[in-house]
């Protein structure tokens, strides 16, 4: 039993760090050709190749930032709002099924459907369009996430405050916002990674227009350019990692 | 404050982001499908919906789609309840406790390129297979990505899915204080076979199974995984919406809008499915 479960660990461990080093490994190649396992040269070139003015890498990094940053905190803020309406409305789980669906449905299928619309207000091809595009996506998943916080003990908190006589604000302010601040960060991660990940939508709606790191990684993959893309998935990567480890160092630990 | 947290503003944001681009956007796709807006609109006609309906590619595409889905859903579950009751307390400490979140920060896009260049002929294990002698060249490695049953599809799901169902499992299991039941049920006689079968795996699967059918639901509307480890046929359906809508060939588009509408549908009928509106409170 005890060696199948250092077998288990072992080959868990293996299956989920190849992936990360492969990909580091590949963004530091030159020239990997078959059948060798290793490449002819290890450099930092391409790594290097991001600060040169002729690579557009670090603006399309920034264009995914920022709108992964804007669309998290609308998402946040729209969804914590919204979901308090829900879950103490009469008809809650009615309310709940329509954010459901399209955050269930594919995104690539919502966007071609979506992409009239976006045209006619001149919307398609642009930052701003994209934005409200992912947020079509994200706030339904920030609503849904904080139906499970407004539950029946914070609504009985919100009552006691009010029967001793709080001011609304002053109810917000320091008794519901303090108990949701946990789940306020983890959503903003969440919606800053369905952003950061984004795709599908981001290629119909933004017609290229609009080079996100993911648009970015695709356009090297089709290009045949493994060693950027390589590197561009590496920059994918970094951020969701280190929102992975806050949120399990901290806010998990917090929590539990 | 208090303005935002009043029944209208909240309506209508719940409106104007969940229901009115859902609703709009299925409209214009019935419409367009339908023949009655777009570029080469002439009037209401049901050819497109006739044309979709007895094609063999989108049967096709919706058979491949569900039925990749419903595999990897099958494995990814399985896989996770063995290692979760395999591992138990591992999974909660140590290097294993982080390491087995890194796949959740891959994006679909980089997982399908990861497993591209892992798995195809020219890939890390044909290097691997060929350097030790298992193949002799290039062509001998088995097509592993863009193959007929999708072996790359699944297995790039199976990594992004996997630690999901993992972490899901192991929560469900300390939340429901799984070690006190299984050491009731073996004091009651039960042995460790009875305490897997009739205790853990059934409390998994109960507390897992909204979780299990969304995933289903998401599965469903992959793009990035098909789009690089897929092949032109079979497709997914997304692929194939996408494709369509893309074409030269304008008549397409009609058919690429009725795929997409016919897919919503799917997608709807799954989603009353998982949340029943029987309850009229969320918290009930």
């Amino acid at each position: 039993m005890a060696k199948a479960k250092t077998i288990t660990t072992t080959l868990l461990l293996i299956w989920c760090i190849t992936p990360l080093l492969f990909l580091v490994f590949l963004s530091v190649s030159i020239q990997w050709l078959y059948p060798h396992i290793l490449p002819q040269a290890i450099t930092g070139v391409h790594w290097h190749s991001i600060f040169t003015p002729y690579n557009n890498i670090t603006q399309s990094a920034a264009a995914s930032l920022l709108i992964a940053i804007i669309v998290a905190t609308l998402a946040v803020a729209v969804g914590f709002v919204v979901a308090r309406f829900i879950a103490y409305h009469k008809y809650a789980k009615r309310l709940l099924t329509l954010a459901y669906f399209p955050f269930a449905i594919s995104p690539v299928i919502f966007a071609v459907s979506l992409k009239f619309y976006f045209l006619k207000f001149g919307l398609a091809g642009n930052i701003l369009g994209i934005i409200i595009g992912q947020l079509i996506i994200a706030i339904p998943y920030s609503i849904i996430f904080f139906t499970s916080f407004w539950n029946n003990s914070v609504h009985n908190l919100l009552n006691v405050a009010a029967t001793l006589g709080s001011p609304y604000y002053y109810t917000m302010r320091h008794v519901v916002l303090p108990q949701a601040k946990p789940f306020i960060i983890t959503c903003f991660f969440q919606c800053f990674l369905i952003s950061w990940f984004e795709y599908g939508l981001t290629t119909v709606l933004g017609y290229g227009k609009v080079p996100t790191l993911t648009i970015k990684v695709y356009q090297y993959i089709s290009e045949a350019n493994t060693y950027n893309a390589a590197l561009c998935c590496c920059l994918l990567i970094i951020p969701p990692l280190l929102l992975l480890w806050i949120n399990k160092k901290i806010f998990l630990k917090h929590t539990s | 404050m208090r303005f935002l947290f009043k029944n209208t503003t909240p309506l209508i944001l719940l409106l104007a982001f969940a229901v009115i681009p859902l609703l709009l956007g299925m409209a214009y796709a019935l419409l367009y499908s339908l023949g009655m807006v777009g570029v080469l609109h002439d009037g209401f006609t049901l050819t497109h919906w006739i044309a979709v309906c007895t094609s063999t590619d989108v049967l096709l595409a919706f058979t491949y789609t569900i039925a990749i889905s419903l595999v990897s859903i099958l494995i990814c579950v399985t896989l996770a309840a063995g290692i979760t009751v395999l591992l138990g307390s591992t999974l909660r400490k140590g290097l294993t406790s982080y390491v087995v979140y890194i796949p959740l920060a891959f994006p679909g896009l980089v997982a399908a390129f990861f497993f591209f260049q892992f798995l195809s002929n020219s890939g890390l294990l044909s290097r691997l297979a060929y350097q030790v002698g298992i193949i002799s060249s290039i062509n001998s490695f088995p097509n592993l990505v863009n193959d007929k049953y999708g072996i790359g599809i699944l297995i790039a799901q199976l990594f992004l899915s996997l630690p999901i169902f993992i972490l899901l499992n192991v929560s469900i299991l300390h939340n429901e204080n799984a070690h006190a039941l299984k050491v009731l049920a073996q004091s009651l006689g039960a042995n460790k076979w009875q305490v897997l079968t009739k205790v853990t795996l059934p409390l998994l699967l109960r507390k897992s199974k909204p979780t299990i059918l969304l995933s289903f639901i998401f599965k469903l509307g992959m793009y990035e995984l098909p789009l690089l480890l897929g092949r032109s046929s079979p497709e997914a359906i997304s692929v194939l919406t996408v494709r369509k809508m893309q074409r030269f060939n304008l008549l397409d588009i009609p058919q690429g809008y009725a795929i997409a509408v016919l897919y919503a549908i799917l997608v709807f009928v799954l989603v009353t499915i998982v949340v029943k509106p029987n309850n009229n409170n969320v918290h009930g």
